[in-house]
């Protein structure tokens, strides 16, 4: 591979640093071009076309006036959104007090609790699909064990109510995903040197003081990348509200999203591949938006 | 031999790791299917084709189940790739569908006008497979509706078999309060975010989400006003217990939770299958809309089988399809002793297993009596975007039930299917 | 003095209690809806469908049943030949890549690499219908090949990979350099042993996604022959009737091998996470 060296060519130095980087690159390259980067451009192309299945005339920005006139997209892109603001703080809290919870040298069990906890996230869409629409049915175990226990007397509409089907897939995601950054924060805890910590203790800083100004700020890189990975997967929310809703995003579209309405505008409804294909480029450029805010908020505070 | 040179070996090493991630070609004389549930109609294909095979041997069947929304995707994907071999050869598209397909993807499905012989099927059926002169696919089963009711708890309630005959949906309301406060139990089951209830009121009324131009036909529809009244009644009476999706749907009724439901002659062998509540079960019409021109018949679902144009096994498949479905009486008793499947073709419903009298259902001539209730379903146009009027009318059934006047809730589903239905 | 001691005796203990139970709730939570599943499948559909929730005697017959239904071996097969050579194909190549691009920086190429970060925004529902058409004009519908493909080069593999390499002592490939090595003779004989554990959870990452996979396998795969567990599993549980009974089993069969993994590689993994993260 490395045929160019340093000694046998005048300015061979770059080129064997050229030549060699692009080599290691390049199969990957190769591969995203052809099965990533070209799709992509195909389907830009087909945002500006619009029509019924292999029906489709040129329509220019014919899309984005109907994307304007749309309701049920508003109202997709307002439920995406709620999900996002609700969940993925949540979710990123949780993740962070369980993997503090977890890092102390003194807790017993914590190989048991940790990989309990992560368990969720190796379970696949199918299965889970099944166990949770079994489990929050309205005579189900969760209705049943809530009244058992005394918080509420009646059972709770969870599929059928909007505002709970709501609660439900927030619940639901947090569930299969909290774990999963968990073990992220848990690395990046284990990578801090204890003895600042063991410090401050000494020095009479509560635990939650040392949290928050010493453990939270030292783990900004993994939060930001949590937090981005997370927000680019809610934004794209689709395994969760297809499998509990049975692709309606019902009730009353209360749970449909963004990726779920272009699926059905693909596959339920009448095909129409250019309106779905430019809906999909709204997902994209909120992504890149808020990705950027995130980065530009963690950048600030340095 | 002589030594492979090491090209040969690399080739041969090469071929071996691809085929050990292909699959093997199918072979000629194979003929792939789509369907989906596999109590049901997989099953029943591939009833018809080991019939089929005893007359021809040469030809096999590959008959592939995937959940039937999958189908739907699979078959929109490979329409839309514009290529033949991501395709079977024959799929199973549910009626409310067939027109999507037949008017978005032009050619591709093979026209069958001259192939088959159509009047012997029910005419509705015919005609929902029809496009511009062209009959496309054959018709298979038939979602003709009932309302199925356990006598114990009707009983119970003081209610005979002949109360609930011909009855109105105000009436089954009523028998529904006094069957809550006499056993405890609700009268039906519900998943409100499915619109097969709102379809069935609305096609026994004679009346679709389209009128037979197919333009949008919502704020002056009767069929469909009484339809969302209904449903919401019956939720504020109290006699509905939700259901969360489908499963929830099934176990409402066949757990013993609810007291009667109302739907597809497809159910059948599923309420057939719980044997512990033999004997327990009857029977009667479709409640109907108190308004002229409504009927104590409709339908929910049904199904036909279509060839794809492009398919290799074109004519086999077309000649198999002919045959079995469309002629062949013995395999339509089969199919509904074994399956439950009322099939559309007219000449079957003279068969014996017609007439025989299920002690299931108390003893009584289920089968001719579907039979004859099938000949009543007012024949609709069902158009091309009945998912997107279903999807507007579950949106906005919740704030009828909360409380909305019929006819603006009328109004917000014309305004919402209008953008959705361009 | 010894008051202080005292209250901060009795904080650590408080905050020990408050700890285990919060930790306590948080793995019965995670694992209820696995009990739920090893439960389900002893348990008649009749049984399952109104929420029993003690163990029943159903058990052999569900497997009975479901081995009548599915070809087991053959689903398992194709799971397991899709999950693990696409697995070990896309973390060689996003591994390479990922190293390439973080030792041999230049504008040019990362510039590149944000372009490919970027791609990760794009949801897979809008390159889907492309992706077939070029699947199926190249003659690879209903290959395992054609699910493989589009994964080889993971973008997300790739930029776990080149956080890693940040990791990655100067001084080694220095002395290897000085050794006489050549690039690929560094990557793979150094720097591929020191970063086990960095492949170790990468292997588990991606052998998860992959075994999990739905929508695109769907979408190829066309024959009884070459379906995956995942995909067979939920064609029985959209049946008229579904035997839940079965698909419990069904369910637990596809999420054993992905448990497997995990507690086999579990020490790497975490190792490997340490590492991506610094």
């Amino acid at each position: 591979m490395a045929i160019f060296t340093a000694r046998n060519r005048h300015g061979g130095l770059k080129r064997y640093y050229d030549v060699n980087g692009w080599l290691f690159i390049g199969p990957a390259l190769v591969l995203i071009a052809i099965f990533l980067l070209y799709p992509i451009v195909q389907s830009l192309t087909l945002s500006v076309y619009s029509g019924r299945g292999m029906m489709m005339k040129f329509t220019g920005f014919g899309n984005l006036v109907r994307i304007y006139n749309d309701p049920i997209f508003w109202k997709a892109l307002t439920n995406t959104i709620t999900f996002f603001i609700i969940q993925v703080p949540i979710m990123i809290v949780l993740a962070l007090i369980i993997a503090n919870a977890l890092n102390n040298p003194k807790l017993r069990f914590s190989g048991l609790f940790r990989t309990a906890i992560f368990l969720p996230c190796v379970s696949s869409l199918v299965a889970y699909s099944i166990l949770f629409k079994s489990m929050f049915s309205v005579d189900g175990i969760v209705n049943r064990t809530l009244i058992g226990l005394g918080v509420m007397d009646q059972p709770i509409n969870w599929l059928t109510d909007p505002f709970w089907a709501k609660v439900l897939v927030i619940t639901a995601i947090t569930w299969r995903w909290t774990g999963y950054n968990m073990i992220f924060y848990l690395a990046a805890l284990q990578n801090i040197d204890r003895s600042i910590d063991e410090a401050a203790r000494i020095d009479g800083v509560p635990s939650w003081g040392r949290f928050f100004y010493l453990t939270v700020p030292m783990l900004k890189p993994v939060i930001l990348f949590t937090t981005i990975t997370s927000t680019i997967g809610t934004l794209q929310l689709f395994d969760e509200v297809y499998s509990l809703t049975e692709g309606k995003g019902g009730p009353s579209n209360a749970t449909l999203t963004l990726s779920l309405y272009i699926y059905n505008l693909t596959f339920r409804f009448m095909p129409n591949f250019g309106y779905a294909a430019t809906i999909s480029y709204v997902i994209v450029v909120l992504v890149a938006l808020l990705s950027f805010l995130q980065f530009y908020a963690v950048r600030e505070r340095r | 031999m002589d030594r492979l040179p090491l090209k040969t070996w690399t080739l041969r090493a090469a071929w071996v790791g691809a085929s050990l991630m292909a699959a093997a070609p199918a072979f000629a004389g194979e003929i792939t299917i789509w369907c989906w549930d596999p109590n049901f109609n997989v099953a029943i294909m591939r009833e018809a084709g080991e019939r089929y095979t005893k007359a021809h041997p040469g030809t096999t069947f590959n008959i592939v189940d995937f959940a039937k929304a999958d189908v739907e995707q699979k078959l929109q994907t490979g329409l839309a790739s514009g290529t033949g071999n991501a395709l079977p050869d024959i799929v199973l598209i549910e009626d409310y569908g067939a027109q999507k397909y037949l008017q978005s993807f032009p050619g591709a499905f093979a026209p069958m006008t001259k192939k088959i012989d159509y009047s012997g099927f029910a005419p509705y059926k015919v005609q929902l497979m029809t496009l511009e002169g062209e009959t496309y696919g054959v018709p298979f089963d038939s979602g003709v509706t009932g309302l199925f009711y356990r006598r114990d708890y009707l009983e119970q309630a003081g209610f005979k078999p002949a109360d609930l005959e011909n009855i109105t949906w105000d009436r089954y309301i009523e028998i529904g309060k006094a069957v809550e406060a006499k056993t405890g139990k609700k009268m039906t089951t519900e998943d409100l975010n499915d619109g097969g209830m709102t379809r069935i009121i609305m096609q026994s009324g004679g009346k679709w989400y389209f009128n037979d131009d197919g333009e949008l036909d919502v704020t002056g529809n009767a069929a469909l006003k009484g339809a969302l009244d209904t449903q919401a009644k019956m939720v504020k009476a109290g006699i509905v217990k939700p259901a969360t999706g489908w499963n929830d749907f099934v176990k409402g009724f066949t757990s013993g939770d609810v007291a009667s439901v109302v739907t597809g002659v497809w159910i059948t062998g599923t309420i057939k299958a719980q044997a512990a509540q033999a004997g327990k079960w009857g029977v009667a019409p479709t409640p109907r809309l108190d308004m002229a021109g409504a009927t104590n018949a409709s339908n929910l679902g049904g199904s036909s089988w279509y060839v794809l144009a492009k398919s290799k096994e074109k004519d086999e498949a077309i000649n198999f399809l002919g045959a079995i479905y469309g002629k062949d009486i013995d395999f339509y008793q089969k199919i509904l002793a074994d399956r439950g499947a009322v099939g559309s073709l007219t000449a079957a419903r003279s068969g014996a297993v017609y007439q025989q009298s299920d002690a299931f259902f108390g003893g009584e001539q289920v089968w001719q009596r579907f039979a004859d209730w099938l000949a009543k379903v007012p024949p609709v146009n069902y158009g091309i975007f009945t998912n997107e009027l279903d999807n507007a009318v579950t949106a906005n059934l919740q704030a009828l039930i909360a409380g909305k006047p019929v006819d603006a809730v009328l109004k917000d589903i014309e305004e919402q299917a209008k953008t959705q239905i361009q | 003095m010894t008051k202080r001691l005292m209250s901060d005796r009795l904080t650590a203990r408080l905050g020990s209690g408050l700890r285990y139970g919060l930790l306590s709730l948080a793995a019965f939570l995670s694992v209820f809806p696995f009990f739920w599943m090893l439960i389900g499948a002893t348990n008649i559909t009749a049984d399952i469908n109104t929420g029993k929730v003690t163990p029943g005697a159903a058990l052999l017959d569900n497997i009975r049943s479901f081995v009548a239904q599915v070809d087991v071996p053959v689903v398992l097969w194709n799971s397991a030949k899709i999950a693990i050579l696409g697995t070990a194909v896309t973390i060689i190549v996003s591994s390479i890549a990922g190293y390439g691009f973080e030792m041999f920086r230049s504008r040019l190429r990362d510039r590149i690499y944000s372009v490919i970060l970027l791609t990760l925004m794009v949801p897979f529902a809008s390159i889907m219908i492309p992706l077939f058409m070029m699947m199926a004009s190249a003659g690879l519908i209903d290959t395992h090949i054609a699910i493989v493909l589009p994964t080889l080069a993971s973008v997300f593999i790739i930029f776990y990979f080149r956080q890693a390499s940040k990791a990655f002592p100067a001084e080694l490939r220095d002395a290897a350099k000085i050794d006489g090595l050549k690039e690929w003779q560094i990557f793979l004989f150094i720097y591929v042993p020191v970063m086990r554990s960095t492949y170790a959870a990468a292997f588990v990452i991606v052998f998860m996604t992959s075994w999990n996979n739905y929508l695109w396998p769907l979408i190829v795969l066309q024959s009884n022959e070459t379906k995956t567990i995942t995909l067979v599993v939920s064609s029985l549980a959209s049946a008229y009737y579904p035997d839940y009974g079965a698909v419990m089993v069904g369910t637990i069969l596809a999420t054993l091998p992905t448990l497997f993994v995990f507690f086999a590689m579990q020490r790497q993994f975490v190792q490997g996470m340490l590492g991506s993260v610094k």
